[in-house]
């Protein structure tokens, strides 16, 4: 009886993985098709599709766009956000908690909204869009996840170690970059390449706001609109390899064991 | 005092972010939702004509809409609450695996995954052609694709994440203790699912299904993509801001869809909160 239920429960988790890995699985081993579609039988690898999208002259800086604006949006957000939880952090959790939550109302409003209201209010105010305002637009989606792993960290943090650096005579500044930082240092990274990889992954508001220019999400959808060639698995792979890396190490970083 | 600066200082840059790029654009978005589009600029005026004709030519647009989010809110927060139970209770060593899958999906692919289900589901894709080749078929099947069951298996699988994580985090408060206390005094299988496992999942449901279904009802590219003739608000939204090109009635459309989703799941959700399992 024992034996028969586990059996049923471990194949009700085994379809879940199905469900969840297999859409991510096939777009991986399209890429590798040297057929001209995405279908099976793939009759053998081929690097072709890889090839086709390394020639292409809108892949570099669709690539490079992508690497600056999520390397750029990790980085601020990582520094604003720790900031910010820092300070929460030394609140009394009835006070905390409020202004937690308001700093995550943004994902609560679809990204589709967000990305018309900003493009809206650039516009309104003139201000040139570009690469800066897809950076300045990530940072109201990354911010919130930074603050909530940061702040999670802290409440656990023993501040006697600081207090004692102070007491020692170090500036609230030393203290923070001697003493605090070494502590939640793996955090704050892990925290930065959460926030890399949403900005990597992000389409909706980064349509509406970089006015022209290419990501390698963007670029995936014109290839998608355009026509179903097995070109879009590479970029997608590419997508995935990089956002999936990022979160790996920021899960090791954090500690992660389950 | 010292301190009180501090801490405004280090909150100044992320509260910044918030109002500048956040409230303050939502305001003025707001605000033209009153205004009019004169041939193809706004003109600044105090009209709720935009208003009315969201609810003359959009409503039936909105209800389905708003129908199919609920739809798919359910199944994910169903689905979502019966792996986070497998993995808290049913996996045993391969709880973390399994939770380890459910976050790497989550932060990878949104439009890698629709663009998936779009090789999966077409005419020539991957599910018509294995079940050709096995034989169980004889010529594809076209209603896997471009309707509204492929919007919502799409919209199921990638919001399937952001369900299983608020559960899960929820259902590992639940102490074996506390089970065992309850099998000892007498409670089934059933009874201590329903008063214990459920009510102290409740959290975790609550923002499953409030997330799934906001974000849900918002999308406009699973519709575009694999829905062919569904038509979502999403997809009316982003047509204001690309050929109709116009902006106050776009923003007038985004301001019904927030509120009436967020009324949709309040409701929803204190409805859930009185419900008690028997």
């Amino acid at each position: 009886m024992r034996g028969l239920s586990d059996i049923v429960w471990r194949a009700i988790g085994g379809l879940f993985v199905v469900f969840l890995l297999s859409p991510l699985v096939l777009v991986v081993l399209f890429s590798f098709t040297s057929r001209a579609q995405s279908a099976f039988p793939i009759e053998s690898l081929s690097l072709r599709w890889w090839e086709a999208m390394l020639a292409d002259p809108r892949f570099p800086g669709a690539f490079w766009n992508s690497v600056i604006i999520s390397g750029t949006v990790g980085v601020l957000s990582a520094i604003i956000g720790t900031m910010a939880a820092m300070a929460l952090a030394r609140l009394e959790p009835r006070r905390a908690r409020p202004a937690v939550a308001m700093l995550c109302l943004p994902l609560m409003v679809p990204p589709l909204v967000l990305g018309v209201t900003l493009l809206t209010f650039y516009s309104k105010t003139h201000f040139p869009m570009g690469r800066q305002t897809v950076i300045m637009s990530h940072l109201l989606f990354t911010l919130p996840f930074v603050v909530l792993v940061v702040f999670a960290r802290l409440r656990n943090f023993d501040y006697r170690v600081v207090e004692s650096a102070r007491d020692l005579g170090a500036s609230p500044l030393r203290a923070f970059f001697t003493v605090t930082l070494p502590i939640i240092r793996a955090t704050i990274v892990g925290a930065a390449l959460i926030a890399m990889s949403l900005s990597l992954d992000d389409f909706v508001i980064t349509f509406f706001t970089i006015s022209g220019g290419q990501t390698l999400p963007i670029f995936v959808f014109g290839m998608i609109r355009a026509a179903l060639t097995p070109m879009a698995n590479a970029i997608g792979t590419l997508i995935l390899v990089m956002t999936i890396g990022t979160t790996l190490i920021a899960l090791w970083l954090t500690r992660y064991r389950g | 005092m010292r301190e009180h600066r501090i801490r405004a200082l280090l909150l100044a840059p992320a509260t910044a972010i918030f109002f500048v790029l956040f409230v303050l654009p939502l305001a003025y978005f707001f605000v033209i939702s009153f205004w009019r589009k004169v041939l193809f600029a706004m003109r600044p005026d105090f009209t709720f004509v935009n208003y009315g004709q969201v609810y003359d030519q959009h409503l039936a647009t909105l209800a389905f809409t708003l129908a199919l989010a609920f739809i798919v809110a359910v199944l994910t927060t169903t689905l979502g609450f019966i792996y986070a139970y497998i993995v808290r209770f049913k996996a045993g060593r391969w709880g973390p695996a399994l939770l380890f899958i459910s976050l790497i999906t989550m932060f990878g692919g949104y439009l890698v995954k629709i663009y998936a289900w779009m090789t999966i589901l077409g005419i020539k894709g991957v599910l018509n052609t294995a079940l050709l080749a096995l034989g169980v078929i004889d010529e594809p099947l076209s209603w896997l694709y471009y309707n509204a069951g492929a919007v919502v298996v799409t919209l199921v699988n990638f919001s399937l994440p952001l369900a299983i994580l608020p559960i899960y985090a929820s259902m590992r408060g639940i102490t074996d203790i506390e089970l065992e206390a309850a099998r000892d005094l007498g409670a089934g299988g059933w009874r201590s699912f329903s008063d214990i496992v459920v009510p102290r999942s409740r959290v975790g449901i609550t923002a499953a299904f409030g997330l799934t279904f906001l974000l849900s009802g918002g999308d406009y590219l699973t519709p575009q993509l694999v829905g062919g003739k569904v038509n979502m608000i999403g997809v009316q939204i982003a047509a204001q801001f690309g050929l109709i090109f116009n902006w106050p009635m776009g923003a007038a459309m985004s301001f019904v869809t927030l509120a009436s989703s967020t009324l949709v799941a309040v409701v929803a959700l204190s409805l859930f909160s009185q419900w008690r399992p028997r």
